[in-house]
């Protein structure tokens, strides 16, 4: 078992009223699954995507990753946990536009303290595995939005982790770059048995994935 | 990592160059004020290092009191020496009399020079540890010796040996060199010692020194002692307080109390007021310190607004990193290096900025400072300040930016809170506050020195010429040389005087007079003149009449000054006789037969003393007054002085000063603050507007897309540069209101120490606040105004 959720709510207060954006959600997630979750928008999609990558907090309910209890670690625990174990995919890539391909690709290593030779080693891997050897020296502007978005799943690949996490990652490209960024999820999927949790509004890419979780006001249906 | 932080820091600095300007710029000119203010202060502390044993070496102190009032100074009688080393030789190691620092003519073969210098007894060179370059460290012990500083031996003799040689001295006496010490660097007391001569020489070239020897009441010279090393200044002090007083026959009478100055506070710390040591230059030392330090924070001040304001591009950053894995620790750290580095680019232009200043800072200063390359002080010290202002300057934005949760950044939803500007606001507040304050006190300080300079002085100060005739060779050489002068043509008249018109050498007491109150202890300035004094200089006679050449009795006359006949109770003072109180002088009583409006001698920012002009029948004269022809150029009025003198001195250099420039001064110390001040301020402002300058700029793109709805909706230009200049311009108000009270309270505190003072007018505030204002308005305007210009259709199209 990777992860597990039990009894997950998340609220804010707002005019003295509790408004819930996650409401008694329970989740068991094997290693090598591929999951989708859907739903309309302000259903709590990505506040879920959120709470699983342990960037956001929830009031209530346990969490258990790699049957460490989330909730009851400090920040700092959290965050080894998820550099260790967790790649982010997001729907505009979020890449720094200060720093080339080369040097955003090896930015997750640096937090990880992988030794010098070694992350040259990694990252020349990546570049090479997602064909994008030719423009390690170009900044994310220069890229067009598939591209910069095959760098940013690169980055989520690159330090190895368990589960990856991807809000809406084809939000932002079209049908052909979509297709393409699915295919390799699919492939990471099968082949290198990631796990994957993706959310997105289009049928299509949920069916790339093995289970669908529908989400309405912050409840699971 | 480190490397990882870096690269991005200067890819930011580099995308953001006006930023960057705005940031470094004011950053390094902030730092080379400091920089500058730092060697400075450093000079200043530093004063006397030069003396090895400085902790342990001292001047004799006295306090005395007249009336009720402690006059606290350095001058002391003769027979103190005796009583010193007779009694109490335990506690000094060494102990010196010396003379005042006098010029004196010094000539070899056919040069001669005028240089200042000392009679002193010969311990004193070991004492101060002179560095002797040739000759002998106890080169006084000969009464005809004679020791030279490395420049004077130099203008002497050349590239010749200067030891064994004989010099005349006034052109009076021979001596034989026996010494070359190298120069007393300029930053340490005795810098105008250019030779030293044995104190007992001294005694011999004067009369009335012959009769100061006994006398304690003669309080003419000074004593330098150096403690033994197991004894305390204090101590020392508290053992010899009395000497003086229990000596002396009506000791009681001025009470007067001994004490050491250390020599580290000859400098700093030489102000007395009523028996207390009071400070002095080291007021100067807090000023400018603290002036230093605003500056630097008004510099750091723009970094943190900067940084601050365009937290909503680097959020993003933020949280992709912290997704990535990132603590918020290595964040702090990440953008505390990017403020080191700002600050060292900062720190590098700054000691180019002060490279390129230094002279200039120096001239205005009066300073020798250099810049301390080889001093690894200075670099720690440097490196200290180069981290400290990192910190200062980059741990708010540190602290501030790595606080975004990751989140709220990556959804894009993030926008900056309604209150996230206030610490912005505050922080401009501060800024503002202070170049408010400054530019109020700079207004003040300039108008007290023209306050004091517009002063009536009394006399007429231009085209007024005067010649020291210290010399003895000058001794009853007057009226010849009067003739010869007013006969030259460039002289329409002349007088001499036993101390310069700028300055009070003399002060006595001990006199008697009609209606004389019981118990009265007078002080009074006492100057010896010739009958034409007041006629040369311009003074009004304001009762009764002035001398006259044609009375007889008039060489027992005397004029008083306005403010001394008020001293001395008389109404009607035409007529009255002075004489002095002690018995076996024989001295005739003098009377008094004119009073002259006051003049100015001492300090213009004073009350004017009481004085007497006494009619000067001994030959006493110390300077000759010449009023120069106003129908010639001064400069060939000066030519044709110098003919006639040379003519009759031909062995004694041609000296000579403006009374005018000597006056002038005067006002020297606070014109340097007054020019140093308006500088600092002119850069604080500076500083305070490139950071508001930069924040509009901010201001104008955040809310482009506003001011892009509002032009659709109709706003003209003008709506939106009043919307936008409006904010800042409230910030400068409440800065305004919050620096008047402060600037009125510190200023009011320094102008205390000014008796002639100017009154603090309340249009002084309400114009530095309108500057302020306008100075706002001219900044914000630039930005304000081009946002305001911009097309709306490009600014929302953006999204």
């Amino acid at each position: 078992m990777l992860l597990q959720l039990n009894n997950i709510f998340k609220w804010v207060q707002q005019g003295g009223q509790r408004i819930f954006l996650l409401k008694d959600i329970n989740l068991e997630v094997e290693e090598g699954e591929f999951i989708s979750i859907m739903g309309p928008s302000g259903s709590g999609k990505s506040t879920l995507l959120n709470v699983i990558g342990m960037l956001d907090t929830f009031d209530e309910g346990e969490y258990d990753f790699l049957s460490e209890s989330v909730h009851t670690l400090k920040e700092k625990y959290r965050s080894n946990l998820y550099k260790e174990y967790i790649g982010f995919v997001f729907q505009s890539y979020h890449l720094l536009d200060e720093l080339t391909v080369e040097e955003n690709l090896e930015m997750p290593l640096l937090y990880k303290k992988v030794k010098g030779s070694e992350r040259k080693a990694l990252v020349a891997d990546m570049l090479d595995r997602f064909n994008i050897v030719g423009k390690k020296d170009l900044f994310p502007t220069q890229l067009s939005g598939g591209q910069q978005q095959l760098v940013g799943v690169a980055r989520a690949l690159i330090g190895k982790p368990k589960l990856i996490l991807a809000d809406e990652p084809t939000g932002n490209l079209n049908s052909q770059q979509s297709e393409e960024i699915m295919q390799l999820f699919q492939k990471l999927n099968k082949e290198d048995g990631v796990t994957i949790i993706q959310v997105t509004h289009s049928e299509k890419n949920a069916e790339y994935g093995s289970r669908i979780i529908n989400l309405l006001d912050g409840r699971q249906i | 990592m480190f490397k990882n932080y870096l690269k991005i820091a200067w890819r930011n600095l580099w995308k953001n160059k006006g930023y960057t300007f705005i940031n470094v710029g004011g950053l390094a000119l902030g730092m080379a004020v400091t920089l500058i203010i730092g060697l400075w202060i450093h000079d200043e502390l530093s004063y006397n290092n030069y003396f090895s044993k400085k902790d342990k070496i001292a001047q004799i102190f006295q306090s005395q009191t007249f009336n009720g009032e402690i006059g606290t100074g350095p001058a002391i009688p003769i027979p103190l020496e005796r009583a010193l080393r007779d009694g109490y030789g335990d506690n000094f190691k060494y102990l010196t009399m010396a003379s005042w620092s006098q010029p004196q003519y010094l000539e070899y073969k056919e040069t001669s020079i005028s240089r200042t210098g000392n009679f002193i007894q010969e311990k004193a060179p070991e004492m101060l540890d002179l560095n002797i370059l040739k000759g002998e460290k106890d080169g006084l012990r000969e009464i005809n010796s004679i020791m030279l500083a490395e420049s004077v031996a130099k203008a002497l003799f050349g590239d010749e040996e200067a030891v064994g040689k004989v010099i005349k001295v006034n052109s009076q006496y021979d001596m034989v060199v026996s010494a070359v010490y190298e120069d007393i660097p300029t930053n340490n007391s005795f810098n105008d010692a250019h030779f030293f001569m044995p104190w007992e020489k001294y005694l011999t070239t004067q009369d009335w020194l012959k009769y100061a020897i006994d006398n304690w009441g003669n309080n003419s010279f000074q004593m330098f002692v150096q403690i033994v090393d197991n004894a305390t200044m204090e101590k020392v002090s508290t053992t010899i307080k009395d000497v003086k007083k229990n000596a002396e026959e009506d000791g009681e009478e001025f009470n007067p109390q001994l004490f050491l100055l250390p020599m580290k506070d000859w400098y700093l710390r030489s102000n007395f007021e009523n028996g207390k040591q009071v400070g002095g230059r080291i007021k100067n030392v807090w000023l400018f310190g603290i002036i230093g330090a605003f500056v630097l924070l008004l510099a750091c001040i723009n970094f943190m607004n900067l940084s601050t304001a365009r937290s909503e591009k680097r959020g993003k950053e933020v949280g992709i990193r912290k997704s990535i894995g990132s603590q918020r620790g290595q964040l702090i750290y990440q953008f505390l290096s990017e403020s080191f580095l700002v600050v060292l680019v900062a720190f590098f232009l700054a000691v180019i900025i002060v490279l390129a200043s230094i002279n200039g800072f120096n001239d205005l200063s009066r300073k020798e400072i250099s810049f301390p390359w080889d001093s690894g002080v200075f670099w720690l010290v440097s490196f200290l300040f180069v981290l400290f202002t990192s910190l200062l300057a980059g741990s708010y934005p540190a602290l501030y930016l790595s606080s975004f949760k990751p989140v709220d950044v990556l959804k894009g939803t993030f926008k900056v809170g309604k209150y996230a500007g206030l610490p912005r606001k505050i922080l401009v507040v501060v800024q503002f506050t202070v170049s408010v304050a400054f530019i109020i006190g700079t207004v003040i300080v300039m108008q007290q020195i023209n306050y004091a300079k517009n002063r009536p002085i009394g006399y007429d100060k231009e085209g007024l010429v005067q010649i020291p005739t210290m010399s003895q060779d000058f001794s009853g050489k007057y009226e010849l040389m009067r003739t010869e002068f007013l006969n030259s043509g460039a002289v329409t008249e002349m007088s001499a005087s036993s101390s310069p018109t700028t300055e009070i050498w003399s002060n006595r007491n001990g006199y008697t007079w009609e209606g004389k109150p019981e118990g009265f202890q007078e002080d009074l300035a006492w100057t010896e003149v010739t009958p034409e004094y007041a006629k040369s200089l311009g003074l009004k006679i304001i009762k009764g009449r002035d001398f006259s050449r044609e009375m007889a009795t008039d060489s027992n006359a005397i004029l008083i000054n306005e403010t001394a006949m008020k001293y001395m109770g008389l109404t009607n003072p035409i007529g009255k006789l002075v004489k002095d109180s002690s018995e076996e002088n024989p001295d005739p009583p003098m009377k008094i037969i004119g009073v002259v409006e006051d003049m100015i001698a001492q300090s213009p920012y004073e009350p004017v003393k009481q004085g007497w002009y006494i009619y000067d029948k001994n030959g006493n004269s110390s300077y000759y007054n010449l009023r120069l022809n106003p129908n010639q150029s001064a400069s060939q009025n000066i030519a044709i002085i110098e003919n006639v003198f040379k003519e009759h001195f031909p062995d004694i250099p041609f000296q000579y000063d403006f009374v005018d420039q000597q006056y002038g001064k005067k006002f020297a110390s606070e014109e340097r603050i007054g020019t140093l001040s308006s500088i600092f301020t002119a850069l604080a402002i500076l500083i305070s507007c490139l950071g508001l300058f930069g924040l509009t700029s901010f201001v104008a793109e955040q809310r482009k897309k506003e001011i892009g709805v509002r032009k659709v909706l109709g706003a003209s230009i003008f709506n939106v540069w009043n919307m936008l200049s409006k904010d800042f311009l409230k910030l400068v108000i409440i800065s305004c209101f919050i620096a008047v009270p402060i600037a009125y309270f510190i200023m009011n505190g320094w102008l205390q120490e000014y008796p002639y003072r100017v009154i603090l007018k309340w249009w002084i505030f309400a114009l530095a606040m309108v500057g302020a204002m306008l100075v706002t308005i001219l900044t914000v305007s630039f930005q304000a105004i081009k946002a305001a210009k911009a097309n709306p259709v490009k600014s929302l199209r953006t999204e």
